[in-house]
């Protein structure tokens, strides 16, 4: 074989997958247009309603975006919108983070411990179905309207997901791979760190993602309920003004954050998992 | 499966890449007794070994044959160590087995290679595990690599692979903690049948030229005959030694020996014992 004919040769010997750009840059223009169209048939819509407290038009909608990205609302003790932002965000970022490590402990120590597993098995199957905003009342209550109580609704959202993806990861890792590094000569706790707890995470970083979707849910309402600022309270504070604008802008703010959050947990997901990279 | 046949692994091709690396001493498999019963919740336990007893020699080819259910893959499991045999005597290579080691390389059903790391890495899974990594190891590892035919796959996950290349990696996985016995669960079993024809020959020349002891489980009287030196047939359920059959056909054997006449008198003497 020479040289030149190496490359192909690889890919034809090996099965080995040529890299696919162009798809993926197929997909973002896909997705591109698929938004554009979407503006498109908003505008249309606006501009037959012609009412814009109904329906405002993409450029004037646009246009509060931008304004009040910098200007704080309502004028008087009102915050902008970035800052709305950076507070709903740093609510999920230490909800989420809390109710992470605490599901991943319970998740592993269920995995591990029978006992654990026995009686932390009917609390979560209890607590999962339960909408995290059922207990927004309760926790203003307890921890007022500041934000200990949005921290804890979004750990509690956070938690019985993170715990049972958690769970059913490492449940799943077949007996005959920790066989495999056993009789590779790894010991029982080299097996653990590197094959149960590496094989698992694909799977909690799944269950991350879900949990993530919830916490956008959760803050949201929350700030709605009990919250002197956030991007939930500016929806609502929008709202009872009829700024019909700001509204849009509020949830497209949402829509943007969500997506990136979920774009970095999609990250972490292919750099955990070869199988998903393309 | 133009792949096989495109990058033939270079076992056996005379090249004589193995011979420059000191093949590992073969071990010797001695069974005594051996009984296992699996303990069910409020019920009589299920006996898979009943006082089993065999011997295998240092380099030789023993299959282990029996119908679903036989506890083959049970004797399999205590001699890798994965359980412990409830009574009797397990020794390999003279030591009795305390649980899962290197010494023994044990190759599943499916390949069970490590999604998250690439050929290279799962091939050095075990020496780096142990703390053994050296730049000797590299070296073999690249050898062995090269013998198994996956040099150029070396920076490929598992999942880029084909079937019959994730099992020939999980080959120099193992093979490169020179195993004194290979331990092998129905490793074909999930393969379509020319893949399987490749794996039989790969594995026919590999041990030609290594000559470890290879303890081989299948269902499949043809693969049998074709690889065994001796072919053990269990009884069973529960699984007690039936009869264990000399295949004395010569070697080294491949794939057109199945044609013959002594290869197919050599099957029926397994199919009689088995029917009996």
């Amino acid at each position: 074989m020479t040289a030149t004919e190496v490359p192909q040769a690889v890919s034809a010997v090996t099965g080995v997958r040529p890299p696919r750009r162009r798809r993926s840059w197929r997909r973002v223009w896909m997705g591109v247009l698929a938004l554009a169209l979407t503006g498109v048939v908003w505008q249309i819509a606006a501009v037959l309603i012609g009412d814009s407290v109904t329906l405002p038009t993409v450029p004037e909608t646009a246009r509060t975006f931008v304004k009040y990205l910098s200007t704080p609302y309502p004028e008087v003790q009102g915050k902008t919108l970035v800052e709305d932002a950076l507070i709903s965000t740093g609510r999920i970022l230490a909800g989420f983070v809390l109710g992470t490590v605490a599901g991943l402990l319970l998740g592993a120590s269920m995995a591990g411990v029978r006992l654990v597993r026995e009686l932390a098995d009917p609390l979560i199957g209890v607590m999962r179905p339960l909408p995290p905003i059922a207990f927004i009342p309760l926790l203003v209550v307890w921890f007022g309207i500041g934000e200990v109580s949005k921290v804890a609704l979004i750990f509690f959202g956070v938690l019985p997901v993170v715990t049972i993806a958690t769970l059913g990861a490492l449940d799943a890792v077949p007996a005959e791979l920790l066989h495999a590094s056993r009789s590779l000569g790894a010991s029982p706790v080299y097996t653990m760190l590197h094959v149960r707890l590496r094989a698992a995470v694909p799977g909690v970083i799944t269950g991350m993602r879900i949990a993530m979707g919830g916490a956008w849910t959760s803050i949201i309402a929350a700030e709605m309920i009990a919250a002197t600022g956030g991007v939930g309270f500016l929806i609502l504070q929008a709202g009872n003004y009829l700024q019909t604008p700001l509204i849009f802008s509020g949830i497209a703010e949402i829509a943007v954050l969500g997506f990136a959050f979920d774009g970095l947990l999609r990250l972490l997901l292919r750099l955990a998992d070869p199988t998903v990279r393309r | 499966m133009s792949l096989l046949r495109q990058r033939r692994p270079v076992v056996g091709t005379g090249s004589g890449r193995l011979l420059d690396q000191e093949p590992a001493d073969a071990a010797g498999v001695r069974l005594r007794e051996v009984s296992k019963t699996f303990s069910r919740r409020r019920r009589p336990g299920r006996t898979a070994l009943d006082g089993v007893s065999l011997d295998v020699e240092p380099g030789e080819f023993l299959c282990l044959l029996g119908p679903s259910g036989c506890g083959k893959s049970t004797l399999l499991n205590i001699l890798a160590g994965f359980v412990p045999a409830d009574s009797g005597e397990v020794l390999v290579g003279g030591r009795p087995v305390t649980g899962p080691g290197p010494d023994r390389g044990v190759l599943f059903q499916t390949p069970m290679l490590f999604s998250w790391l690439t050929t290279w890495q799962n091939v050095l899974y075990g020496p780096k595990a142990r703390g053994t990594l050296t730049p000797q190891v590299h070296e073999e590892a690249e050898r062995l690599l090269e013998t198994v035919g996956l040099a150029d796959a070396r920076d490929a996950y598992p999942h880029e692979l084909s079937g019959g290349m994730r099992h020939r990696a999980a080959f120099a996985r193992v093979l490169i903690n020179r195993p004194g016995v290979l331990l092998m669960d129905e490793p074909f079993g999930a393969l379509d049948a020319i893949t399987r024809a490749a794996m039989q020959r790969f594995l026919l020349e590999l041990w030609q030229q290594q000559r470890m002891t290879i303890v081989f489980v299948t269902h499949d009287v043809e693969e049998a005959t074709l690889l065994g030196d001796r072919v053990c047939v269990l009884s069973g359920p529960p699984g007690g030694t039936k009869a264990v059959i000399d295949i004395d056909l010569r070697r080294p054997r491949s794939y057109d020996d199945t044609e013959t006449l002594e290869f197919v008198n050599a099957k029926r003497r397994i199919r009689e014992v088995l029917e009996r």
